[in-house]
């Protein structure tokens, strides 16, 4: 059968194909539907949040920092309560990273306070020494893309259904509603406002003004998607 | 034993040889580069502060592992392809202009595609998924390449004399089609350039920017599903295409077992993709999955060791050769890293074991024996083979070889060794508990832990670079100055002047 | 006998890996004694490297002595033929061995329809608590503090600094017990830190009517450098608007005001506990620390505040 297979390459092909193909099917596909669900808690992300995931894909952090924290008692001592798959429900594409050359991140503003981001992310050895993270001085100059941030909101809204301008069950029990800008200039307009309550929680002078002088640096985004992460 | 042999075009080969050539340079550099980045984050600077936001390593680890994943290791299977494939179909491209006319057009359009890929990555334009960075105009390019390449191996195959196909042709087909579905899957995105706003304003998005079909778990799911098996139909069956070729043919022995080749072959085929999950252990991907993922790993030593244990019976009784020629010591060499990576990642992929190793250098030292020791070792003594029946001439150095092959054998070791105990050293630090029963280290304490073994890592790689130059220089050196060879000289061992 | 070089540099290179393991896990001790996991991960470094050296030497030992035979197909391909041999036997049987262990895994190591790693998750996590309950529930002053460094070394070094310092005005420097940015700033906005309803305090109002931007500094000063009995200005200030609550030197009244003179376990416990909000910033909770490790690391923060 074989022999005969190797003389029909057309229907060779189509079966190392069915063979190729069928693990897909059995092993991705059920769980599809299920494992996009939010669970209750996790919220769509602000515009800011967006610039800022933006941020962190364009500088690839991902390439050295995780955000899966695996149920082992060492690695939830250390990074807190183990990732649900409920919790990645507005993350496209995921984050999750395999290489812990720096610490998980899924959890980080649990015990990392803006300030200390904003400070480490400009010289992370002052914080840490022996740290071998580079440093990011161009964040703190760059201005955020946020149309850019604006239309992945708004592809996600509609092309993902992700429920922007309703309101969203928190854990305590009361919800909240994440907007969504309903043209650009109100999205800009958004995004500023978020940016002057993150740098107000720090302590850089320079990123104060430019925000008050409407500018927002790629830092103070990326600030902000970090101080989500929770 | 033939008739009088065909007159085979060799045009496409040459120009994908380039290409292997140089992206290998390129990619291997821009991999030690950032081996030292992380021995010595002040080489994130090394070309000043003003552009340090594209050497910084974040920014250069995808240029590394696209440039030698879709740069030399395609390349090196297309060089490969154009080369083989003519040969065991007994049919030559002159023969049709139109298969000319695509091979010649899939190696420009390829050209134009790395190179913009390339640079792409280096302006930071990524989806974030390992080995699927591209943005998506990039994809775009890189499959109408990929059709370009399909419509080339069975336009070549409908014209073939050779009714029968060569294992070597299984295993191109299987590449085809393999990585045709799964980049296609995966790079399902939608471009931000599309969305339009409530207030009906549209074009406010990048072109360059995209936003996943697939979310959270899902997005994972796929991705490593994409991932691992690219690693499957890019680094292991198109190499062991090659293998299947270029051993037997340069050390004139017949393969060892027919039934063999085909039980591994679909063997591989089956059990591979189910593999994917082992990247996903202790995620929060479904227990049933990652249970799979580890089971099907342990079940794929199996096809794998068989196509490695078929070539290595291949040379049974043929030890001299093996001893006077570094050209088969290459292959020799290559088959065994393929047995111990193809070793190493089903461990890896047991529950317990990936519990300490997930996460850690264990992991870059696994890719790297496979890659280093297997995939270049491998296409290096393809072009090895080739170059003398491209250009009809004598390779230029056999003792350049042979440094060469201690050289990049001591650096691939180097590699792997420090990373095995930098990656153990990391799984065991993170889980350690000190006498009152806390965690023992900081993050920072197996940071800096890890210093010594970086070092060696990035000393490693250079050999291996150097040792890559050092190929480079012997095929170019081959190319121009070798002594010109007949036909008849061609026929088994490749000639090659002292 | 004549040596094999082969055998020789198969036993050297496996001696060398076992080598370098040892040097990985044995330095420092990090392998925590009896831990399956760590062993088995070892194991596995130590068979992948073995197996392979052993079949490429079997392998080697059949290209230089065997011979090559058996029948050869009709087909040929550029030359190149291939024999009809049957499958090697070894490679069948251990082929067939993975494909019966997989069913094995998948039925009974970890039941593909019943395995769940969080509920091993939740049963690890209840041993060791169970073993850490049970091992540290009275431990001596000593103990506390030593334990309470090395939790402040994983957990609060990043923002304290190792040196306890506050790594130039990133968190607070534990070294002494307030701040005079500290101070100033709780006279002016107040503070509430989840001390309420709490044997430590009740919220703190505004104090800042009355006094100038010069009289707060001036307190601050007092407090901060540790009632400093010099600054007869700041005492004056102290004794009439913090007293009342803070106590006269600031030793504090039970539900009314902590502690501000010196640092006490409970205190600092319930800070690490709770989070706090002040003048430096936010302090974030750590929730993850169990009580006893709670009264450790803050066993070692009183400790180092007063200099020991």
């Amino acid at each position: 059968m074989f022999h005969w297979l190797e003389k029909h390459p057309f229907l060779f092909a189509v079966g190392v194909f069915v063979v190729i193909a069928f693990a897909g099917l059995v092993e991705v596909l059920p769980n599809f539907a299920q494992a996009s669900q939010p669970i209750i808690g996790t919220k769509p992300y602000t515009i800011l949040e967006y610039a800022g995931r933006q941020v962190y894909i364009h500088q690839d952090c991902n390439a050295c920092h995780s955000q899966l924290i695996r149920p082992f008692k060492s690695s939830t001592e250390r990074y807190g309560h183990y990732s649900l798959s409920g919790e990645y429900a507005y993350d496209r594409p995921f984050l999750w990273g395999s290489e812990r050359t720096g610490p998980d991140l899924h959890r980080v503003a649990d015990y990392r306070t803006i300030d200390w981001n904003e400070k480490h992310m400009i010289n992370p050895e002052a914080l840490v020494p022996g740290s071998i993270m580079p440093k990011y001085p161009w964040l703190y100059k760059d201005p955020t893309d946020i149309n850019t941030a604006y239309a992945t909101q708004v592809a996600a809204a509609e092309f993902f259904h992700v429920p922007y301008n309703v309101p969203i069950p928190l854990k305590n029990g009361k919800t909240t509603i994440i907007p969504l800008a309903p043209n650009l200039a109100a999205a800009h307009a958004m995004a500023l406002k978020e940016a002057k309550a993150i740098v107000d929680q720090g302590s850089d002078k320079t990123l104060q003004e430019d925000v008050a002088h409407g500018k927002i640096p790629q830092i103070v985004a990326l600030l902000a998607y970090l101080n989500q992460l929770k | 034993m033939e008739n009088r042999p065909l007159e085979y075009d060799y045009t496409v080969a040459k120009m994908f040889m380039w290409t292997t050539i140089i992206t290998g340079i390129v990619g291997m550099s821009v991999g030690v580069l950032i081996a030292f980045e992380l021995a010595y984050p002040g080489v994130n600077t090394i070309f000043g502060h003003t552009i340090a936001q594209y050497t910084a390593f974040g920014r250069l680890r995808p240029v590394h592992t696209n440039a030698v994943i879709y740069g030399f290791t395609v390349s090196g299977v297309f060089a490969t392809w154009y080369y083989v494939g003519q040969r065991v179909l007994k049919v030559s491209m002159a023969e049709s202009k139109f298969l000319m006319f695509i091979g010649k057009l899939q190696f420009w359009l390829y050209l134009v595609v790395v190179v913009f890929g390339i640079a792409s990555l280096i302006m930071g334009w990524t989806t974030s998924r390992e080995y699927a960075e591209m943005q998506w105009p990039v994809v775009l390019g890189v499959t109408v390449v990929w059709v370009l390449w399909g419509i080339s191996i069975f336009g070549l195959i409908g014209i073939r004399r050779e009714k029968s196909l060569y294992i070597s042709i299984w295993y191109y087909i299987a590449t085809f089609l393999g990585i045709a579905m799964l980049y296609l899957f995966n790079n399902a995105e939608i471009p931000t350039i599309l969305a339009t706003d409530p207030a009906g304003q549209s074009m406010i998005g990048s072109w360059m920017q995209s936003i996943s079909m697939y979310s959270g778990t899902n997005s994972a799911m796929v991705q490593w599903w994409f991932g691992h098996n690219a690693v499957a139909f890019a680094f292991t069956v198109p190499i062991i295409a090659m293998i299947y070729y270029f051993l037997p043919k340069e050390s004139g022995q017949a393969v060892y077992s027919y039934k063999l080749s085909l039980l591994s072959f679909w063997g591989l085929m089956f059990v591979y993709l189910w593999a994917g999950g082992h990247h996903l252990l202790f995620s929060t991907v479904p227990d049933w999955v990652q249970t799979m993922g580890s089971v099907f790993s342990v079940v794929l030593i199996l096809p794998s060791w068989g196509s490695a244990i078929n070539m290595l019976l291949t040379m049974k009784g043929e030890w001299k050769q093996v001893a006077d020629s570094p050209l088969i010591k290459f292959m020799i060499l290559a088959s065994t890293f393929y047995m111990f990576s193809t070793l190493e990642g089903p461990i890896l992929a047991i529950k317990s074991v990936n519990a300490i190793a997930h996460f850690t250098n264990w992991i870059p030292g696994h890719v790297h024996d496979g890659t280093l020791g297997w995939v270049a070792f491998m296409i290096m003594a393809g072009l090895y083979h080739m170059a003398p029946r491209l250009f009809k001439r004598e390779l230029y150095s056999k003792s350049i070889m042979a440094a060469q092959f201690w050289i990049q054998t001591l650096g691939v070791v180097l590699y792997f060794t420090s990373m095995w105990i930098a990656g153990i050293t990391q799984g065991l630090m993170w889980r350690a508990q000190d006498q009152y029963g806390n965690l023992a280290y900081s993050f920072v304490d197996v940071v800096r832990d890890l210093h010594p073994y970086y070092t060696i890592r990035g000393v490693g790689g250079a050999l291996y670079l150097i040792g890559f130059l050092m190929f480079s220089y012997n095929i170019v050196k081959t190319i121009t100055t070798g002594r010109r060879v007949e036909e008849s000289e061609l026929q088994n061992a490749s000639p090659m002047a002292a | 006998m004549k040596i094999n070089k082969l055998y020789v540099s198969a036993i050297v290179m496996i001696l060398l890996m076992l080598g370098f393991t040892y040097i990985a896990v044995g330095m420092d001790s990090k392998s925590a004694g009896g831990d399956i996991v760590n062993d088995l991960a070892i194991l596995g470094a130590i068979v992948i490297f073995s197996a392979t050296i052993i079949v490429a030497i079997k392998y080697v030992r059949q290209m230089q002595t065997d011979k090559a035979t058996g029948k050869l197909a009709e087909d040929n391909w550029d030359g190149i033929g291939e024999y009809e041999n049957e499958l090697p036997i070894g490679w069948s049987i251990i082929f067939l061995g993975t494909i019966v262990w997989a069913f094995w895994y998948m039925l009974f190591g970890y039941p593909v329809n019943a395995y769940s790693q969080i509920g091993e998750y939740n049963k690890d996590v209840k041993i060791s608590n169970a073993k850490f309950e049970k091992k540290y529930t009275n431990l001596t002053k000593t103990q506390l503090t030593n334990m309470g460094e090395s939790i402040f070394i994983v957990d609060c070094a990043a923002c304290h600094g190792l040196a306890a310092d506050g790594l130039n005005g990133t968190a607070a420097n534990l070294n002494k017990r307030i701040q005079v940015k500290s101070v100033e700033y709780v006279i002016e906005h107040g503070s509430d830190n989840h001390l309420s309803a709490h044997e430590l305090a009740t919220g703190m109002p505004v104090m800042s009517a009355g006094l100038t931007k010069k009289q707060i500094h001036t307190v601050a000063e007092y407090v901060s450098n540790g009632f400093d009995k010099s600054n007869k200005a700041g005492a004056k200030i102290f004794a009439s608007t913090c007293a009342s609550c803070h106590g006269a030197d600031g030793y504090g009244t039970p539900y009314v005001a902590p502690n501000i003179h010196t640092f006490t376990p409970t205190l600092v416990a319930h800070i690490v506990g709770h989070g706090k909000h002040g003048g430096i910033g936010v302090m974030p909770a750590f929730k993850n620390l169990n009580p006893v490790q709670l009264k450790a690391v803050a066993t070692y923060v009183t400790a180092i505040s007063k200099g020991e």
